[in-house]
């Protein structure tokens, strides 16, 4: 049996790496391991990450990430035997969603409009705050670096939600917003023009909408009607055809979806959720890496201690022996609890072959030689 | 290693005026904790992960302790509060969940739709616009106006009043919910919408929704009515958020941080002499690893380990954070029950 992710040093593996799970998993690290572990088997391989935190820009060896492609020094890796150094091609790229939307309008939109879209109210939530928007621009940007062609593999490490599946649902959310041009439709026989050429909307001419702005303002319709306007159709077909190429892509046979997860409860039901809405939706699943798992990797069976024997050689308080056998019954309790977590999420996919687990670490991870332990995991299989 | 709570010394037993105008005698709680229930809206913010929704049961279960009727009020569709339950998925109509709980979800697009029925006349044009892909586009789209309906239901139940039970006169009313705890989003969603009124006022100055939105502004902004809770853990990423979120809840929220809950604090079991003991134990001769104890000592060692790797992040907090900070142990399980977090909950005697 071999590893969930042994497909890497395939040189006909998946091409792109996405890893999902709910906030607070360690994605973020998980995925520059698995960078690392591209790289390593000679993957020209970049690590896009939503995460600017300090801690990864530096356990990569970099001064900070940035939005630009960067190369990871890892000449660094201290483990590394000599004859591999040269070959390991490793880079890094933040992502920024505002900065790739951008992008996009300056592709699609005319000169004369890009500056008002950029000005717009609702061109700036969308792009922004909109839910939603992050993660359809994460696609976008691991669309644009793969059909630039210049890497192996790519891995995704996707947006900190809440929930692991919002990441597949916000993609479709946008393309209902932007995709189709039918609003532009709908509002066109209420517009009049105005006397600079300028189109204003005509409430008065429709009850659905005198109604919508009784409720939320004219002001609010106004605006909405302008940034309308200025995406106008040309925007509407780049956005909807790009949409359904970066749809394409995903569900294609050269992208694996990871769910990340820890033995607790909330990732575990939201990884397994997300096996789910892969399976309903023809995407590709590549496994589930649990992550923090305390004594990971065997599953013995936890023996019973016969206390009296035990402790007869040690001359202990008693204060000090219970504190011990207090502490070790926790430590067995959370073992079992993780045993039972990995063995769930085992019995969801009927074999353990797609489950990997990835031992509580000791310490942080702050350099790439930490990075570099985490990657040793990478080749084991969990056994029922 | 133990770290030293804030001073909140005035923590003996409290005479307080419950909300029948009784005097009631309560159990010793901290005064921090007396002052954040006595709210009325309490947002429960943090990371995703760190434990919002147990923490917000857990405050939950100390307010029903006081005999304080409280409505949980999960955002968005985690379901999680209904899971710990193990009830079908909340809605809307609050569901009683135990003797003083009550558990509610905001759907935003069922309170946009009743907020069309409730202002637009005739009622079939209400019905139409519901309907119309326009209103569907503006609900996706439009900014703020989702999060805005979130916001409008938490503040109709915090205005929400019935009869006092036992009263023969309709006179007297008091309110349905005493508390309304919310169980709010990641971080990055919860500030967007706790901003929100800020923003919009300015936007949007007329009818309806100017009202509401400016109804609203005045609760939030309210520090006798609304409190924020910071739930964090003692790792790297959490706690720089944490401190971030000081710095962002002061200068652009302008609401306090009434108390931060570091959850998930592994105990301090063993002290420095316990841990030279140990050391000299496992000096005891060679062969120690095949010896049962080394496995307690395994433990000892592994479990003391991650209590001193989170020292310096719960350190931290302590001296960042304004408000009171209470720490939360870790458990041994993976699957939280709610008798666990109730048994959690009893932080409140700790003094």
């Amino acid at each position: 049996m071999t590893g969930i992710l042994n497909c890497i040093k395939d040189p006909e593996g998946p091409e792109i790496i996405v890893c999902c799970g709910s906030g607070g998993v360690g994605k973020t690290t998980i995925s520059a391991a698995i960078g690392l572990y591209g790289a390593l088997s000679g993957k020209k391989t970049m690590v896009l990450t939503i995460d600017p935190a300090r801690r990864l820009a530096d356990s990569l060896g970099l001064k900070r990430l940035d939005i630009d492609a960067q190369r990871v020094p890892v000449e660094n890796l201290h483990i590394m035997e000599e004859s591999r150094a040269p070959a390991a091609e490793l880079f890094a790229m933040m992502l920024d969603s505002k900065s790739t939307f951008d992008q996009l309008v300056t592709r699609y939109a005319s000169p004369e409009f890009r500056e008002n879209i950029f000005e717009n109210r609702y061109y700036q939530h969308l792009s922004n705050n909109m839910a939603g928007s992050y993660e359809y621009m994460a696609m976008e940007k691991l669309y644009e670096l793969f059909s630039q062609n210049q890497y192996d593999l790519i891995v995704l490490d996707t947006p900190p939600s809440r929930r692991a599946l919002d990441f597949l649902d916000a993609p479709q959310r946008m393309l209902n917003i932007l995709g189709h041009n039918f609003f532009i439709k709908l509002f066109r026989p209420y517009l009049n023009t105005g006397k600079w050429g300028f189109r204003l909307l005509n409430i008065v001419a429709s009850p659905i909408l005198r109604g919508i702005s009784k409720v939320l303002g004219h002001q609010v319709l106004e605006d909405f009607a302008g940034f309308m306007q200025l995406w106008d159709d040309i925007m509407f077909e780049g956005f909807s055809r790009r949409a359904t190429e970066v749809k394409e892509l995903m569900a294609g046979n050269k992208t694996l979806f990871l769910a990340v997860s820890t033995p607790q409860r909330l990732p575990r039901e939201e990884a397994k959720f997300l096996y789910d809405k892969l399976l309903q939706n023809n995407m590709p699943f590549g496994g589930f890496i649990v992550n923090r798992v305390n004594s990971a990797g065997t599953c013995k069976e936890i023996h019973e201690v016969d206390l009296n024997t035990a402790f007869s050689e040690f001359h202990m308080k008693t204060d000090m022996k219970n504190k011990l056998i207090a502490t070790h019954n926790s430590h067995l309790e959370m073992k079992k609890s993780d045993k039972q977590a990995v063995q769930g999420l085992i019995g969801k996919i009927g074999s353990g072959n797609k489950v990997l687990q990835i031992p509580y670490a000791a310490g942080e991870i702050v350099n790439l030689d930490d990075l570099y332990r985490l990657t040793r995991y990478f080749d084991r299989v969990s056994y029922i | 290693m133990a770290v030293e709570n804030s001073d909140d010394g005035n923590n003996k037993g409290v005479l307080t005026v419950g909300q029948n105008g009784l005097s009631v005698p309560r159990e010793s709680i901290g005064t921090w904790l007396d002052s954040l229930l006595s709210r009325r809206l309490v947002f429960v913010m943090g990371k995703g992960g760190v434990g919002k929704t147990t923490i917000s049961i857990a405050l939950a279960c100390v307010a029903e302790r006081m005999k304080k009727k409280v409505l949980l009020v999960e955002l968005g569709d985690t379901n999680s509060i209904a899971r710990l339950y193990q009830v079908q998925a909340l809605s809307e109509v609050p569901r009683k969940l135990s003797q003083h709980i009550w558990g509610a979800r905001v759907d935003p697009k069922a309170e946009l739709e009743a907020y069309v029925r409730a202002h637009v006349t005739p009622k079939f044009l209400a019905r139409k616009i519901i309907h119309s892909r326009l209103f569907d586009y503006l609900f996706e789209a439009a900014p703020g106006l989702k999060e805005v309906m979130s916001l409008g239901r938490l503040w109709r139940w915090e205005k929400e009043y019935q009869p006092l039970s036992g009263s023969t006169f309709g006179s007297t009313f008091s309110p349905t919910f005493d508390l309304i705890i919310v169980d709010a989003p990641a971080t990055g969603h919860a500030m967007s919408l706790l901003r929100l009124p800020d923003l919009l006022i300015p936007m949007i100055q007329v009818g309806p929704l100017a009202n509401q939105i400016r109804g609203l502004q005045r609760l939030l902004k309210n520090p006798q009515k609304t409190s924020l809770v910071l739930v964090s853990l003692p790792e790297e990423l959490p706690v720089n958020e944490a401190v971030e979120f000081y710095s962002m809840a002061e200068n652009m929220l302008n609401m306090p941080v009434a108390a931060t809950f570091i959850n998930c604090v592994y105990p301090a079991v063993f002290s420095q002499a316990d841990l030279l003991q140990i050391e000299s134990i496992e000096r005891y001769d060679r062969d120690f690893s095949f010896s049962p104890v080394s496995k307690f000592i395994a433990s000892a060692r592994i479990l003391n380990r991650r209590r001193s790797d989170q020292q310096k992040h719960i350190e931290e907090i302590h001296a960042k954070a304004n408000g009171h900070v209470q720490e939360i142990p870790f458990c041994f399980t993976n699957d939280l029950t709610i008798n666990q977090i109730q048994e959690l909950s009893s932080f409140t005697h700790h003094h």
